[in-house]
């Protein structure tokens, strides 16, 4: 199957947040990951994070180095992911829920607050 | 899913069980002050690696935090509350013991809950965690207005949406009016520490490992705010809890 190159940018990570610190890469460039697996941690004001891989697929290019500062949008790694055959060519640059499958709790709307 | 626990105050909580058990006993995750188990765990890739490891996970928002009651008076936040809750939920469940593993606050909250119902706790982690009094220097009247170690945390997360300032106020007042005190030491129950090395708050988590019998694992180059989810912390407790 045909492959091409995917690349995943900063996601915004809420709170108005702007950019975060690459703390530790859990993949290294040539490791084959599957989605959802943990990708990279990074730190912001708020919290510390592990991002989870948006796809399943190769590194072939991690963008970041470990301290650095990234801004919201720009790029963290690119992917080598088996091309989509029956999927439309444009318009697969949304991002990808990281948890839509798990029996999260149901309960994060707030209730009006006194 | 939600506890609503007898009492005025309902804790929420979530209960993820992997596909695969591995036949472990649950691990209850115990979040830090001003967090939630969201942020403190499943965006720390705690909730995933528990989950591949075959282990059920119940992570309840303790109380004056995340989805629960927000009380504002600070009697409603002396430890044994915590603990009832904790115990009630555990009940609920039909779960008659659990692994403990703590962050910050939640560390001090597994302390008090394994020597509250030992029988109801097999092993217990403490991460960033120390018996140093947390709140030292600070001014809990008006919390976050000076500078001590503790009014940096408080201003962080009193600013997070959804945090109730005041409710986290009472409850840093309700957890000092009873300071941590490492006697008794918890003994017959197997402890792991981990802490940053440059986690201040965390300072004698190596003594106090060394006074329990247990163990204490040092994550280096992190401090409070960024150790819980590194790497190494998770694998190290990924081998106690299948030790």
């Amino acid at each position: 199957m045909a492959q091409e190159n995917f690349t995943f940018t900063l996601p915004d990570l809420g709170e108005g947040l702007v950019e975060a610190t690459v703390l530790e890469w859990q993949v290294a460039v040539g490791d084959v990951v599957e989605r959802n697996a943990p990708l990279v941690e990074v730190e912001t004001t708020k919290s510390a994070v592990v991002i989870p891989s948006p796809k399943a697929g190769r590194v072939v290019e991690l963008h970041a180095e470990e301290e650095q500062v990234v801004p919201v949008g720009d790029p963290l790694v690119t992917f080598e992911v088996e091309a989509a055959a029956d999927a439309p060519q444009a318009g697969i640059v949304g991002r990808v829920p990281a948890e839509e499958a798990r029996p999260a709790r149901r309960v994060r709307l707030r209730p009006p607050s006194d | 899913m939600s506890a609503n626990l007898a009492g005025d105050v309902t804790m929420r909580y979530v209960d993820l069980r992997p596909q695969a058990s591995g036949g472990g006993v649950p691990v209850l995750l115990l979040h830090g002050f001003g967090t939630d188990f969201s942020m403190n765990w499943r965006a720390a890739g705690w909730a995933q690696a528990l989950e591949a490891a075959g282990l059920r996970v119940i992570g309840p928002d303790l109380r004056g935090h995340g989805t629960s009651d927000k009380p504002a008076d600070s009697a409603s936040y002396l430890p044994e509350h915590f603990v009832a809750d904790l115990l009630a939920m555990l009940d609920e469940l039909g779960v008659d013991k659990v692994d403990v593993v703590g962050y910050s606050m939640g560390s001090r909250l597994a302390w008090e809950l394994a020597l509250t119902a030992p029988e109801r706790v097999g092993r217990v982690v403490l991460g960033g965690f120390g018996p140093k009094n947390a709140f030292a220097g600070a001014d809990l009247s008006d919390p976050g207005s000076g500078d001590a170690p503790f009014d940096l945390v408080y201003r962080t997360v009193a600013a997070l949406p959804g945090n109730d300032a005041a409710a986290l106020a009472a409850c840093a007042r309700g957890q000092a009016s009873r300071p941590f005190d490492a006697d008794p030491p918890l003994t017959g129950i197997p402890l792991l520490l981990v802490s940053g090395a440059g986690d201040t708050l965390a300072e004698g988590a190596a003594e106090l490992a060394e006074r329990c019998g247990g163990t204490h694992v040092e994550v280096p180059g992190r401090d409070h705010a960024n150790a819980v989810s590194s790497r190494l912390f998770r694998q190290a407790v990924l081998d106690f809890l299948a030790d």
